[in-house]
């Protein structure tokens, strides 16, 4: 996965570490080697990526791609969906949810707010293995843009 | 307070009764005096005849006695006329004397007397008569001089006067209770009359009041009715936000022990994996492992299985967690409340004392309202309530300030009391305002240990004792939860039973 030939940055918001590792580890399986910093809340999220100031220019000049999940414990993901996508310099970051809410609306809201890509995390572990390293196929040969 | 149909029943058949005996005394009373009134009279009209007859029998015989004097010194017939005149007369007088005085005993026995007296003077008088005709006058004027004649007559006056003056006593009596019954007989119609004003104006009160209880019970009627759609929207939107809660709760229970489920399953799923690495090496009898497949070994059982089997314990502790979580919330919903009179101020300063340690060891200081309420509620209920409160402005005091905690109350009438707890601590964001409530989230750095169950018991607590938490709070400024609480629960669970 590249923008513009550089190496992308996945940020893993996730607060379920054994979650993580799993998505980790299916990404890595289906060949990704990109750097994935990963986040077990929302505010140092949102502190990495927003910055600090929540100004947005922390992440200028960044490739970054966001895999979110929506349960988080101190805020919801969706606030965090919103932020970064209302702000100027990130509202192009590729945001992909990944989640086990299945709800309608839910999904509904997150595409209204400009999600790229929303996946319901499956129960079962195999479906669960087969659906990371279809995202990860997806990201070796998606285009990211530049945060400016 | 509206008198009810069995006292207004009541009240009005004393007062029936009262009416009817009041009536049926004066009608027998007055009964009673007319013929006391009539007897009076009757036996005045006896005694009078018996005094008349007394009085003409007297007459009578002074006539008969004139007759013969003017006889017995004339000598002639024409004097003798009125004698004559009495003779004849006097057996009828006696008779009706007799029978009048017949029914007074006091003068029946003297009748007998009289009547001897009466034929002794008769005798008498015959006996000058007959000498005076006989040409005896000599003779009869002795006879008169005897004084026997005169003797008996005065002796007749006296029997006949003692009848005539004891008559007259009578009389004089019978008109006196006469003149009593007519007195009586007209204060009995004047008290009658006052009873029956009494009661018919007893009967129209009542009567007026039960109306005007009915006038009101049908204004509220009225009211009720009137109110009665907004109440069923109130019902209705509670019931909404209920089950809304309801699907929130069943949505977030779902998702957070799914996600375990998932640790769980993929762990199990990643050490099958490192199993068949390390079989790889273990089992290879035949021919010796290559190096990849001693690296690949090595990785499964230094990096893999301890990590699979790390996740997999902390998610089934952390499913375990949250199964307990939910016990305690579902326990505490279905606990008998004991509805008791809970004075707030108290409740506050107990829950102050048990952290004032915490709170003093920080330079903070907590203020409670002088006017905090006693209410009729569930103790327990809001000693978690506030010790929840207490320990959230500890735990989430703002390092930059000594902390502030106050306590104060507001009376909102028919809404019951709002009590606010305020802090100036860290505060929580707007989006979170409502999410804090929610089981298993939390707001704002997670630099605290908790599980985010307090806030959601709290709010499940308030709303079990009929009343609600709500939160207004500013990031950085401190957080103000307003609880309300009604003044009497067991007013409330009497309108949810109804």
């Amino acid at each position: 996965m590249n923008g513009l030939g550089k190496e992308v940055t996945i940020v893993m918001i996730e607060d379920d570490e054994g979650h993580a590792r799993l998505i980790e580890k299916n990404i890595r399986r289906a060949g990704v080697h990109n750097e994935v910093v990963p986040f077990t809340n929302g505010t140092e999220a949102l502190d990495f990526v927003l910055g600090k100031d929540r100004s947005g220019l922390a992440s200028a000049g960044r490739f970054l791609l966001i895999l979110l999940d929506l349960n988080l414990p101190d805020m919801s993901g969706i606030d965090i969906l919103q932020k970064i996508k209302t702000n100027t310099h990130t509202k192009r970051l590729p945001v992909v949810i990944l989640t086990t809410t299945d709800d309608e609306r839910e999904i509904q809201r997150c595409y209204d707010l400009g999600a790229n890509v929303y996946i319901t995390k499956p129960v079962e572990y195999e479906s669960f293995a087969h659906a990371i390293r279809q995202l990860g196929l997806f990201f070796s040969v998606i285009q990211i843009p530049e945060t400016q | 307070m509206p008198i009810s149909n069995a006292a207004f029943v009541r009240s009005t058949i004393i007062l029936l009764v009262a009416g009817m005996i009041a009536l049926l005394g004066i009608v027998g009373t007055s009964l009673w005096l007319v013929s006391k009134v009539q007897t009076y009279f009757a036996e005045l009209v006896d005694v009078r005849e018996v005094r008349s007859s007394a009085a003409d029998l007297l007459s009578t015989l002074k006539d008969a006695e004139t007759g013969q004097r003017g006889f017995v010194i004339t000598g002639e017939v024409s004097f003798r006329q009125p004698y004559d005149d009495a003779l004849k007369a006097v057996a009828e007088r006696q008779r009706l004397l007799g029978e009048k005085a017949a029914g007074f005993p006091a003068y029946a026995e003297r009748i007998p007397e009289i009547n001897r007296l009466v034929a002794d003077k008769l005798a008498e008088l015959a006996e000058t008569v007959v000498a005076v005709e006989s040409g005896q006058a000599a003779n009869a004027v002795t006879l008169v001089k005897t004084d026997r004649g005169r003797l008996l007559m005065d002796q007749l006056r006296d029997q006949l006067g003692d009848i005539m003056a004891d008559a007259d006593r009578r009389l004089e009596a019978g008109v006196i209770d006469t003149l009593w019954s007519a007195g009586a007989l007209r204060w009995t119609t004047v008290i009658g009359a006052i009873a029956i004003i009494a009661v018919l104006g007893g009967a129209a009160v009542i009567v007026a009041q039960y109306t005007r209880d009915i006038v009101v019970a049908r204004r509220e009627v009225e009211t009720l009715n009137a109110t009665l759609e907004k109440r069923v929207d109130e019902r209705t939107e509670e019931l909404i936000r209920a089950n809304q809660e309801v699907q929130r709760f069943a949505y977030i229970v779902t998702h957070d022990l799914r996600a375990p489920l998932v640790n769980i399953m993929g762990f199990t799923s990643e050490l099958q994996a490192s199993l068949a690495a390390i079989q790889g090496y273990v089992l290879a009898d035949e021919k010796p492992p290559s190096a990849d497949d001693i690296l690949e070994a090595r990785r499964a059982v230094s990096e893999d299985l301890p990590e699979a089997i790390g996740f997999i314990r902390s998610s089934t502790k952390k499913m375990d967690g949250l199964i307990n979580a939910i016990l305690k919330i579902s326990r505490d919903g279905r606990r008998e409340l004991k509805i008791e009179r809970v004075d707030i101020k108290t409740l506050i300063e107990t829950g102050a004392a048990a952290v004032n340690h915490q709170v003093s060891e920080s330079d903070g200081e907590i203020t409670i309202d002088e006017k905090l309420p006693t209410v009729i509620s569930d103790r327990l209920s809001l000693e978690q309530v506030f010790g929840n409160l207490f320990d959230n402005a500890i735990k989430y005091q703002s390092p930059e300030r000594p902390l502030r905690i106050s306590v104060t109350a507001r009376n909102a009438g028919r809404a019951g009391f709002y009590i606010e707890f305020t802090d100036n601590g860290r505060g929580i964001a707007p989006e979170d305002h409502e999410r804090v409530f929610e089981l298993f989230r939390r707001s704002g750095t997670q630099d605290r240990p908790g599980e985010g169950i307090g806030l959601a018991h709290v709010r499940s607590l308030m709303r079990n004792l009929g009343g609600d938490i709500v939160v207004k709070s500013e990031l950085g400024q401190g957080t103000t939860f307003v609880l309300r609480l009604p003044p009497d629960l067991s007013k409330v669970v009497r309108s949810m039973q109804a």
